[in-house]
């Protein structure tokens, strides 16, 4: 199955999916950069209480400290602290002031400050407690102190409370790698999850084509630049492409078969041969009865070259003008074949089979023998009647004219031309009586009148009517019967013409000085059986011709028949009418020996 | 069983003479086949002779009919007696053949 042309389906614009990506990206990211300010902020908040707690520590214990140093009037240790822990503790203000505002240390070394006087001023109040202040950034403490013995003071001190987000390399560090670890991460993420949605838009449309009816593979098939997911998804529309093309060939075939087999059926049950030929003249089907006309196995017909089979050069040369589309009409030829059991006339027609796909012929066969023999049969027929009918007419005008000349006073020649106008008619009578009966036997019509037939009648009369042709030709007729012969059951007109021809054809085939035998056979007779012998010395018949001469309208090939008519009609009327009796008529000749018919006739005719 | 053959133009006639029993069956077949082949199928089979059948004959015909359908042809019965047609018609093979009433008819039925 051919691939299907894809076509490519690239979306116009990205699709959800990918916005959904990129939306959810930038969600993740909110939601860390959110979660990392907050971080920062808490940890911000938290160093600003921690550092407020120090700076309260330290203005506790710095105070602590000054006020025992001042109570030993030790100032200058108080100076030397105050500037070392603003220096530590990095305090903006460290200060320390009498009652009255006076400084007597202060951790910026130009600040101008008093010697302890003798005797502390009083002064403001300098409050009960730490007051504590916090300024934005800054956090302030006044802390009143009171040295023992000498007075009250205060210590100030001031310190930035803020400590910056970015300030501590280990956040700045951290947030530098997660910063950039996340912009590359979702950089990477939008671009995979683009492409994939990318992709699995591109199918997602494809699908609800699908679902509003597109079945063209074509139409549904995705740009395979979009991925393997894109490929995965054409791969499946092409196997989906060729089971469905796999279901229409089988539903195809499922349809077809019951026609192809009705159709094979019928062409085996056909009397005409069919062979159905391709362009290489090899038979692809042939029905039974081709197989029996061309004298060919049916199995190895099939593939083999019909050019061997049919031994026609003009039906092959049909044949390849029909599948070479030069002839688009029926071509039929008349083939004869000679069989072991003679000559067959085949008709075959040759026709080009009209299909799209491929050529190939059809020959037909039909077995026309039997309508060439009719033909033959006929065509002899109307020749042989032509001149059986001529001939004695030509006579009956010949002798008519003669007795007209002859006129009253020649009484010889009126006899004779009365005799021989007495023997023609009579020939012409039998003549057509013959044709008659021809045309009874084709036509199914011959049908016996059944009634006793005394044979010794028949006999007696059958030696009248031949004793005088026998006289004329000097051939010595005789009859040998039996003393009692059977009273048959049969057509008497029709036996008495049998005998006729048997008898008549004895005396006209034999020369002159000959014999001819009518025997009865005793010991059928005695069972009720007639079997009549005519025997003569005649010219005899060939071997080869002695099955035809039963023939309708054949003549023994003889030379020496030239001059002998015949209708050839006789012994074909002689044996059709012994087997309407049940009986037949049989032969046995030598050439130039002569010949014995023998009839054999039932006792009871089997035909009504 | 005697079997005679004769011609009627390009049909030949066979002609059993005889009761066709089983002893028989197998000597017409080979001689039916032996006549399909060479005269390719143009035969008719004159029954008047035959005055009974038993079962192995009715076989034998049937196949005979058989064969010569599976190349398009039939098997062509003439003047089968009575008793013969109606064995024919009891066994329900005579479908399986064309019956005449006579060989005459049956020889022209190849026109």
């Amino acid at each position: 199955m051919p691939a299907p042309h894809v076509q490519i389906r690239i979306p116009r614009q990205d699709s959800l999916a990918s916005w959904a990506g990129l939306v959810t990206g930038a969600l993740v990211l909110s939601v860390l950069a959110s979660a990392s300010f907050w971080t920062v902020y808490s940890h911000r908040e938290e160093a600003r209480r921690g550092r407020q707690a120090e700076v309260r520590a330290v203005a506790r214990l710095l105070g602590a400290s000054v006020e025992s140093f001042l109570a030993s009037d030790d100032v200058s240790s108080v100076r030397r602290l105050v500037g070392e822990v603003a220096r530590e503790h990095g305090l903006r203000v460290c200060r320390v002031s009498l009652a009255d505002g006076s400084i007597i240390a202060d951790r910026n070394a130009k600040t101008p400050v008093k010697a302890l006087p003798g005797t502390w001023p009083g002064g403001a109040d300098v409050g009960d407690g730490p007051h504590e202040r916090v300024d934005g950034s800054a956090v302030s403490i006044d802390v009143p102190l009171t040295a023992p013995g000498k007075g009250l003071l205060r210590l100030r001190v001031e310190a930035d409370a803020a400590v910056p987000a970015f300030a501590t390399p280990m956040v700045q560090a951290g947030l530098g790698v997660i910063g950039v670890g996340a912009m590359a991460g979702l950089a990477l993420a939008c671009r995979a999850i683009r492409r994939r949605t990318r992709a699995i838009g591109a199918i997602r449309g494809a699908l609800l084509d699908a679902r509003a009816g597109e079945a063209s593979a074509a139409a549904l098939a995705v740009s395979a630049e979009l991925g393997p997911d894109a490929e995965a998804w054409n791969e499946l529309l092409a196997e989906l492409e060729r089971l469905r093309g796999e279901r229409l060939r089988e539903r195809a075939a499922e349809q077809r078969a019951p026609r192809e087999a009705d159709a094979g059926a019928a062409c085996d049950a056909m009397w005409l041969g069919v062979v159905v030929v391709d362009d290489a003249l090899r038979a692809r089907y042939a029905n039974g009865a081709a197989a029996v006309f061309l004298g060919a196995r049916r199995e190895a017909m099939v593939g083999a070259d019909v050019s061997g089979l049919i031994e026609s050069p003009a039906v092959v040369d049909a044949l390849r003008s029909a599948l070479a589309g030069k002839v688009r009409h029926r071509v039929a030829h008349e083939v004869a074949r000679t069989t072991p059991g003679g000559a067959s006339v085949m008709r075959m027609s040759v026709r080009p089979l009209r299909r799209e796909e491929s050529g190939g012929a059809m020959l037909v066969i039909e077995d026309v023998t039997q309508q060439r023999a009719a033909d033959q049969a006929r065509n002899a027929f109307v020749a042989q009647a032509t001149h059986e009918l001529r001939t004695p007419l030509t006579n009956f005008r010949l002798y008519l004219e003669q007795l007209v000349d002859a006129g009253d006073g020649d009484t010889a020649a009126r006899a004779r031309c009365i005799n021989v106008l007495t023997q023609e008619s009579r020939w012409l009578e039998r003549v057509v009586a013959d044709m008659l009966s021809v045309a009874e036997i084709e036509a199914g019509a011959l049908k016996l009148r059944v009634d006793d037939v005394r044979l010794e009648t028949v006999f007696e009369e059958l030696e009248a009517d031949y004793g005088p042709q026998a006289q004329d030709k000097e051939i010595t007729l005789a009859f040998a019967l039996p003393p009692k012969l059977p009273v048959l059951q049969g057509d008497r007109d029709k036996i008495v013409l049998t005998l006729h021809n048997l008898i008549g054809n004895a005396l006209k085939y034999t020369p002159k000085g000959g014999t001819v035998l009518v025997a009865v056979d005793a010991g059928a007779a005695s069972a009720g059986t007639l079997v009549v012998d005519v025997k003569d010395s005649g010219i005899g018949i060939r071997e080869e011709e002695q099955g035809l001469i039963f023939e309708r309208f054949y003549r023994a090939k003889d030379p020496r028949l030239s001059s002998i008519t015949g209708s050839g009609l006789g012994l074909a009327l002689a044996r059709e009418v012994a087997r309407l009796h049940g009986g037949d008529i049989t032969v046995s000749s030598e050439l130039d020996k002569g010949s014995t018919f023998r009839l054999s006739l039932p006792a009871r005719a089997k035909a009504a | 069983m005697e079997i005679q053959e004769h011609r009627h133009g390009a049909v030949t006639v066979v002609r059993p003479r005889g009761p066709l029993v089983e002893a028989d069956a197998g000597t017409l077949r080979d001689c039916l086949r032996e006549v399909t082949a060479r005269c390719l199928g143009r035969f008719v089979l004159d029954a008047s002779e035959i005055p009974f059948a038993d079962s192995a004959g009715l076989e034998m015909l049937a196949e005979a009919g058989e064969e010569l359908a599976s190349s398009g042809q039939a098997l062509r019965v003439a003047a089968p007696s009575e008793t013969l047609r109606e064995v024919f018609d009891l066994t329900d093979i005579a479908g399986g053949f064309e019956i005449f009433a006579d060989v005459q008819t049956a020889v022209r039925s190849f026109l």
